[in-house]
């Protein structure tokens, strides 16, 4: 009887372990559904790059040109220009070029500025980054420490005054805010500058140089910041007033942890788990709301370089910002999968 | 120590506790037991300062005011001298922090020195005390098992070896076998604490507590030894409580309490729904005060005793038929009076009711001796019959049956009458169309003329009800609907039953009380548990014998004492498991 028993309990342990085999397998396969998603979603986004911009009416010698250009053109001109921006081919060759390019790392060559894709990017997206990665990083913190204290007081004042006031900036879009900034504190006080995001030819270096590119980053930067912090704070507030009423939250106070523990450490790290998952949802709004505030400074970033290249149907330049900026969205939102698996232990142990 | 006097808190005006006077001293363990909302955990969280409603009263811990302190002061206090474990223990832990860093941060939040090498060796010795496995620290809480989780709680609550310690449904989420381990740790636990056991489950308060006390809408109303009000609840609360709470070692079936809760009710709380109120209760708020071995708060001094019966001897000639018997059935409340025929149940019963008259001793009702039994008499104490269709008139249809109590009492007009009759009848679960009072007593079956007959009888509204065998002419299946009507009269009306029976087998699922009676006199008396699984008398373990059971043959019967030992010679059956 006992024999059998400790027979029982052995087998498992012998020869090959199938349980942990499987439990690889399906691990594996999860994790490439996971993965699958971000591919079946960029290749949905490389035709639809490809196919929206020719579907714009207009033509693009007709924007490099002008309509008086044209007509002092002539027709041999044109059919070698024609040839060499490979205007005259299908679609479908057009398409197949566009892929292999890409697989080459060439998004082409710009009509306009007469330059390779890439480093037109390349020279404006640094100023993008710093724009809506500041606004982006300041926004959500700001959202979440003023949606703590807010929701930890629930019903005071502070809590009142401060939801009025951000629902009431949240009104506006980004580039009105731009605009009211630029007035009041470009015109009328002149204490930020009007354009720009360095003083061109000031021949700074160093530490001054920051405090120029901080000067001239500072009204923009508000304006998507004042306006974006409020959905962080809305679903911060939120979910910080569902958390402080768990039980673990009452288990906290119970053994005497101060308020900023019970705040930040127990109910602020819990309610920051769909904080995160939202900030990952706003980074588009955010690289739109950019692109308009972007023209309002004059501010040489990315949006900008959009705008431009739309006026001047650049298509491969505006192809390759199109792609840049989904594939920003979606690796940065393929960052906060993995970062929300690391916040919660529930959800990596659950993967 | 801790002295609590005069606790009140209110939320919203709405009072939920209403002045809570506790003394306790180190070692003390009080079990604060009631339903759900009679403001059990109110009274922990107010201890711990965690209420956000208005707290007024005294709260002294080692004559330091509690209630004085400032917020900061108040927060320095939680965790180190008092502490509490709180129910669900599902989501009482911070499911992002792996546990031994939470109970770290116990030990941390109230440490001014000592380097982290000592916090971390006071967790592992926690760890081991609370009987955990030290690996189990580096797990987060989703990792853990019920019962784990609640060990950590536990070592969490005694990470600064508090002085006070509040147990808030300790095991209300765990399995039996758990719960049991969980109780046997505590209970090492808080020796040496003063430790409050707040729950709904009598069980784990009998088992943690030695002192008891029922809350009900914010009031204190019965206090005492645990044995002691377990064994013998005065309150009428307390007994509802009792009865309604599923154990091993009552027998009757189970019973509720009429009614719900509310809070802020003049007079005293429970008076709605009180089967023994007068006036006064729903008028004045009783105080808590002395009634010998507890505190018990109640104007009518607990549960009051309907019939008191002492030294009564009935003789019909020379033979002694009832010799001196003893006997008080308190309200509410079942006694089964077992016995063969002719040891002088039914003499007893008749004696009772007035059809004979006593030699010697005295009857008392509701405190007053019987002398004579008047019509008012007869509205108190009624009588129901072993054979139901000869206790009805042949000549008397069913509304004339049920209807002639009330004329002779001259009860309301004729059309009330009638009212009151078809009320009491759907009462007993019968029809109350026109068709079914007509009906005739050889109309009828057993099962429903047995109903006319008890509607009959409760028809006045009665305190006490003598059932005389009044189920032994009725199939099993109308017996068992009969028995359960009775319960549940009981219940809902506070009725006494006096319930004369042969049969020890319905008299343990029906009684609180059981008397065995043999040539006369009680030989043993006790509750129904006691008796029927303890009993004293050579007598009483001759009945039990006897006594129906499911068993083919008395020799399978005895066997059953040895559970696994039977392997040879009959296979066993899955009952003798």
């Amino acid at each position: 009887m006992q024999d059998l028993e400790m027979r029982h309990l052995e087998s498992p342990k012998v020869g090959w372990d199938y349980q942990k085999a499987t439990a690889r397998l399906t691990s594996l396969v999860r994790r490439g559904a996971f993965f699958s998603n971000y591919v079946i979603a960029f290749t949905i986004i490389l035709t639809l790059n490809f196919v929206l911009p020719r579907m714009m009416p207009g033509d693009p010698l007709q924007a490099i040109y002008g309509e008086e250009a044209l007509l002092a053109m002539t027709p041999q001109l044109e059919t070698e220009l024609i040839a060499r921006l490979s205007l005259d081919q299908s679609m479908s060759q057009q398409f197949v070029a566009y892929i292999l390019a890409l697989a080459s790392g060439d998004l082409g060559h710009s009509y306009y500025y007469n330059q390779q894709v890439l480093a037109v990017i390349l020279d404006f997206l640094p100023w993008t980054l710093l724009l809506t990665g500041t606004a982006l990083v300041i926004s959500t913190l700001l959202g979440f420490v003023l949606g703590i204290e807010s929701g930890y007081r629930r019903g005071r004042r502070l809590d009142k005054t401060l939801l009025a006031g951000l629902m009431f900036l949240n009104g506006f879009p980004d580039f009105f805010m731009g605009i009211v900034l630029l007035l009041v504190f470009g015109v009328v006080f002149g204490m930020v500058p009007l354009s720009g995001a360095l003083t061109p030819y000031s021949g700074l270096e160093g530490f001054p140089l920051v405090l120029d590119i901080l000067h001239h980053l500072l009204a923009p930067l508000a304006a998507l910041v004042l306006v974006r912090v409020t959905s962080a704070y809305l679903l911060t507030r939120n979910t910080m007033i569902t958390t402080l009423k768990e039980n673990f939250v009452l288990t906290a106070r119970a053994k005497g942890c101060s308020e900023g523990q019970i705040k930040y450490r127990h109910a602020g790290r819990n309610s920051l788990l769909p904080v995160v998952t939202a900030t990952g949802l706003m980074i588009p709004h955010m690289i739109t709301g950019a692109l308009f505030v972007e023209i309002v400074f004059s501010y040489p970033g990315v949006g900008w370089l959009l705008y431009n290249s739309l006026l001047t149907r650049d298509y491969p330049l505006i192809q390759g910002i199109l792609l840049m900026v989904t594939l920003a969205v979606l690796v940065t939102n393929l960052l906060v999968d993995l970062l929300y698996s690391k916040l919660d232990p529930r959800v990596s142990h659950a993967r | 120590m801790l002295e609590i006097s005069d606790l009140k808190v209110s939320y919203d005006g709405t009072e939920i506790l209403a002045g809570i006077d506790l003394d306790l001293l180190r070692g003390d363990s009080l079990a604060i037991i009631g339903e759900s909302g009679a403001g059990k955990t109110t009274l922990g969280l107010a201890l711990m300062g965690l209420l956000d409603g208005r707290t007024s009263g005294r709260i002294h811990l080692d004559g330091k005011d509690v209630l004085s302190l400032d917020g900061k002061e108040r927060r320095k206090m939680r965790g180190k001298d008092m502490a509490m474990v709180f129910q669900n223990v599902e989501d009482a832990l911070d499911p992002l922090m792996t546990v031994s860093d939470q109970i770290e941060e116990a030990i941390s939040a109230h440490r001014e020195k000592g380097g982290p090498e000592d916090v971390r060796d006071r967790v592992r010795r926690l760890f081991k005390s609370v009987g955990l496995e030290e690996e189990k620290g580096e797990s987060y809480p989703h990792q853990l098992s019920g019962g784990e989780k609640q060990r950590v709680l536990i070592a969490m609550a005694l990470a600064n070896d508090p002085q006070v310690l509040i147990l808030d449904e300790p095991t209300a989420s765990l399995d039996a076998v758990t719960k049991a381990e969980i109780t046997k740790l505590l209970r090492e636990r808080i020796r040496e604490k003063i430790c409050l056991v707040i729950t709904h489950d009598i069980s784990t308060a009998a088992k943690l507590t030695e002192k008891m006390a029922v809350l009900y809408a914010g009031r204190i109303i019965e206090m005492g030894e645990t044995t002691g009000l377990l064994e013998n609840p005065r309150h009428p609360y307390t007994r509802g409580l009792i009865r309604s709470s599923p154990n091993m070692t009552t027998t009757k079936d189970l019973q509720g309490i009429p009614g719900r809760m509310v809070h802020g009710v003049a007079g005293c709380p429970f008076s709605d729904r009180c089967t023994q109120k007068i006036d006064r209760c729903s008028k004045e708020v009783p105080q808590l005060s002395d009634a010998g071995d507890r505190m018990i708060a109640c104007h009518r001094g607990g549960i009051i005793p309907l019939l008191e019966i002492s030294k009564v001897k009935t003789c019909f000639g020379d033979f002694v038929a009832v010799n001196g018997v003893d006997l008080t059935l308190y309200e509410g409340e079942t006694i089964a009076l077992v016995g063969e025929s002719g040891s002088g149940k039914t003499t007893l019963a008749k004696t009772v009711i007035g059809l004979f008259d006593q030699e010697e001793g005295e009857i008392r009702l509701e405190g007053e001796v019987l002398v004579k039994r008047n019509r008012e008499f007869y509205k108190k104490v009624q009588m129901i019959y072993q054979n139901p269709k000869e206790s009805i008139s042949h000549r008397m249809n069913v509304l004339d049956a049920v209807t002639e109590p009330l004329e002779v009492q001259k009860v309301g007009s004729p059309a009330e009458r009638i009212a009151i009759v078809k009320r009491v009848l759907e009462e007993v679960e019968l029809s109350s169309d026109d068709a079914f009072l007509k009906k005739y007593p050889h109309q009828i079956s057993g099962g429903e003329a047995q109903r006319v007959a008890i509607a009959r009888s409760l028809v006045l509204n009665p305190k006490l009800l003598i059932a005389d065998e009044p189920t032994s002419a009725l199939d099993a299946s109308v017996q068992a609907k009969i028995l359960k009507l009775l319960l549940n009269l009981q219940e809902k009306r506070g009725l006494s039953i006096l319930f004369i029976t042969h049969d020890i087998a319905i008299a343990r699922k029906v009684s609180d009380r059981l008397a065995v009676m043999l040539k006369g006199k009680i030989v043993e008396e006790g509750p129904a548990s006691d008796v029927t699984t303890s009993p004293v008398h050579p007598y009483t373990m001759r009945l039990l014998e006897v006594a129906p059971d499911l068993a083919p043959t008395r020799e399978a019967r005895e066997t059953r004492g040895g559970l696994w030992g039977v392997s040879e010679g009959r296979p066993l059956r899955a009952r003798e498991l």
